[in-house]
């Protein structure tokens, strides 16, 4: 047998060109289903993953999907806002407490993600560099983020303008940052952080600019007497927070009205997490209430009935490139039918020419059979980073 | 052999003995800081040893108006607890960037009585845009019945953090509320000895104080270091026309200038500190029960 394994080799190697050929179909036929099963259980854990440190999710009513994509994953589209008035609400019933999330801008490229300093702490987001946010005006960078920008603290990034288009609309803000985070391996690596009061800065709910009550040019004054000043249009907002002209930033109106895009819903054990949920079913509180576990999962079933489908199609195609094979192999014995029938004139028997064809078949299927070992042991060893390269990076 | 059996018995006895010396670590205490010197105050009476308190605003800086740093904003993002006196109080809240669920307003159930404040200009963007409102008035404290409310709020915080502490935080509670009503007996007791006579204050921060024990109580913005200037001076006369009075309440002695001129025009002058800062000797209530005895000898009644 030994023999024939090695004229099966000789015979392998001469003809390499093929060789590599067939050995390459079979590795695609067995790889590619196990790979992207391989590929697809990743992606799921890390989704769930996500999904799970995520117990509760408040936002408006619409989209649970949108709502998850955009609050969790900081991806798709920004949900309408609630009032911060609602996430009081969640707070007043003792609970939970709620961290909010404000979704809508960008800085170059990079989802900016108003929230407060418990959003760190609650994703354990540690400063690799620099140190957390404490006043308005200040951003730290996901890791990502500020490789992407080549940004460490003492920099700045300016928030891009919503609408090209809106020249009425908000005004990009330029905040200073002052930390980067370690890697997460998750989607805070991408993304911005800021108070969310810097954020409301950001829509044009708060701004900053001179004290109308002090200024002695008269056309940035409509009207003035001693209880309210009426300023013009000329009056110049600050599109930077800075340590002199801080002071002068304000909001205007109640901040219970404040909008934020949703919050993230952290009960004091799962008992009260059923009971909010319950205060959302029966109409008591507004808004939606939903578990981020189940609107991924739901996803993810969908994905993989989509899977199934695709596996099957995977399995004709695999079918087809095996009889093709089949087809291939049965064409080449036939083209080789004078080299067989030579081997048998100078004494070799039918076992031995069987034997010799054998040990090729053999040979093609434990290389193969080794590449496919290899591909999913670097598929296993790298499919972490490798989802997080195509889905996160 | 008996040597090193010896010296094994030393070795034995040695480690015993360096772990008996060795102090028992101590359960972790709450680290709480807060906005002004009364949270401060009703924390620690409240908290006893298992807290640990901590106002960072630095002496002879007016809390309210106060901006700290990013290392002292990084301090208060640390803490377990951090108590707000809430009617707007602290400037700087609006701007920080803090731990809502360390958040503490202490104020929060009586919102819908806070007072009016200091009356500034507000401004309008536009004839029909965003506008600012008013101020609120933030002393909230200064009515002892609030007082007890904001206590009460600061013992419910401290035990939803630790509950093992219950029984102790309790007793501390009822002592200072015990403390806080006796004081609001003697403060109601002297301002009820001169019901109906009107009273002036340097600036207006008694609100609460004037509320509570139905005072009539008419405000100027005077600073104790400075003169009030000429305008100032005519502003008091026209307050006098109007409605005579006999005293003006200070947050701290004016000038002996401004004493003098004062008691000119028959208005004498009582110190009644609000208590936003850490006084140098005493506590808050030793504060106010001063306050008392400035009001009783001002007042004649002792």
């Amino acid at each position: 047998m030994i023999d024939s394994f090695y004229l099966a080799t000789r015979y392998l190697l001469f003809h390499r060109v093929r060789s590599v050929t067939v050995v390459a179909c079979l590795v695609l036929v067995a790889a590619l289903p196990i790979g992207l099963e391989r590929i697809l259980a990743e992606s799921e854990r890390q989704l769930m993953a996500r999904a799970d440190t995520t117990p509760l999710l408040l936002g408006s009513k619409g989209s649970s999907l949108d709502l998850v994509m955009s609050a969790v994953y900081f991806g798709g589209q920004t949900p309408d806002p609630i009032s911060l008035a609602e996430i009081e609400r969640i707070e007043e019933a003792d609970l939970a407490y709620a961290i909010p999330i404000h979704m809508g801008f960008s800085a170059r490229g990079a989802p900016i993600v108003g929230t407060s300093v418990d959003y760190l702490d609650y994703r354990e987001l540690t400063v690799a560099h620099g140190r957390s946010f404490t006043i308005l005006g200040e951003s730290v960078l996901g890791a990502g983020v500020a490789k992407r920008l080549g940004l460490s603290p003492g920099d700045s990034l300016t928030s891009s303008p919503e609408s090209f288009f809106d020249l009425a609309g908000a005004y990009p803000l330029k905040t200073k940052v002052v930390g980067v985070l370690e890697p997460s391996g998750g989607p805070d690596d991408l993304a911005v952080f800021v108070d969310l009061k810097t954020a409301w800065v950001m829509q044009g709910i708060g701004h900053g600019h001179q004290d109308l009550t002090r200024v002695q040019d008269p056309t940035l004054v409509i009207d003035r007497d001693e209880k309210k000043v009426v300023g013009s249009a000329k009056v110049v907002e600050y599109q930077e927070i800075t340590d002199s002209n801080r002071d002068s930033f304000h909001f205007h109106g109640e901040p219970a009205s404040f909008p934020v895009s949703a919050a993230l819903v952290v009960p004091e054990d799962e008992r009260a997490g059923t009971l909010l949920l319950g205060r959302f079913v029966d109409g008591s509180l507004g808004g939606q209430l939903i578990r981020p576990r189940a609107i991924v999962g739901d996803l993810m079933t969908t994905i993989f009935r989509i899977k199934e489908v695709l596996d099957l199609a995977v399995a004709i195609v695999g079918t087809a490139a095996i009889l093709a094979l089949v087809l291939v192999f049965s064409l080449s014995f036939r083209l080789r039918e004078k080299e067989l029938r030579t081997n048998f004139e100078i004494g070799s028997s039918l076992g031995t020419t069987a034997r010799l064809l054998a040990a090729e078949l053999m040979l093609l299927a434990a290389a193969s059979a080794v590449c496919v070992a290899g591909v999913l042991f670097v598929l296993d060893r790298f499919s972490a980073t490798i989802v997080r390269g195509l889905f996160v990076t | 052999m008996q040597r090193v059996i010896g010296s094994l018995r030393l070795v034995a006895l040695i480690a015993v003995a360096g772990n008996a010396l060795m102090p028992t670590p101590s359960v972790a205490e709450m680290s709480v800081y807060t906005v002004n010197y009364p949270l401060a105050y009703f924390a620690e009476r409240i908290g006893g040893d298992a807290v640990t308190v901590h106002f960072p605003a630095p002496p002879g800086i007016d809390p309210a108006f106060w901006m700290p740093d990013p290392e002292v904003i990084g301090a208060y993002q640390a803490a377990d607890l951090i108590l707000l006196n809430g009617a707007g109080y602290a400037k700087w809240i609006g701007q920080a960037s803090l731990p809502r669920r360390k958040l503490v307003d202490t104020s929060r159930s009586f919102r819908d009585a806070y007072l009016p404040g200091e009356k500034t200009p507000v401004h309008q963007h536009g004839p029909t845009g965003d506008h600012t409102h008013g101020q609120i008035a933030f002393t909230t404290w200064l009515d002892p019945k609030q007082a007890i409310e904001q206590a009460r709020s600061i013992e419910a915080a401290l035990v939803k953090q630790d509950a093992e502490h219950a029984a102790s935080f309790a007793r501390g509670a009822d002592a200072l509320v015990a403390d806080l009503e006796e004081l609001d007996r003697d403060l109601e007791a002297v301002f009820a000895a001169i019901e109906g006579e009107s009273l002036l204050a340097s600036h207006p921060v008694y609100s609460y104080l004037a509320r509570r024990y139905g005072l009539d109580l008419r405000s100027l913005t005077w600073e104790p270091d400075a003169d009030p200037g000429e305008s100032g001076w005519q502003a008091l006369d026209a307050l006098l026309a109007a409605r005579p009075a006999r005293w003006m309440l200070w947050e701290a002695r004016p000038l002996d200038s401004t004493t003098a001129k004062l008691d000119a025009r028959g208005v004498g002058v009582v110190v009644f500190e609000v208590g936003v800062n850490r006084p140098d000797a005493g506590d808050f209530l030793s504060m106010m029960r001063d306050d008392l005895e400035a009001l009783n000898r001002a007042l004649g009644l002792r």
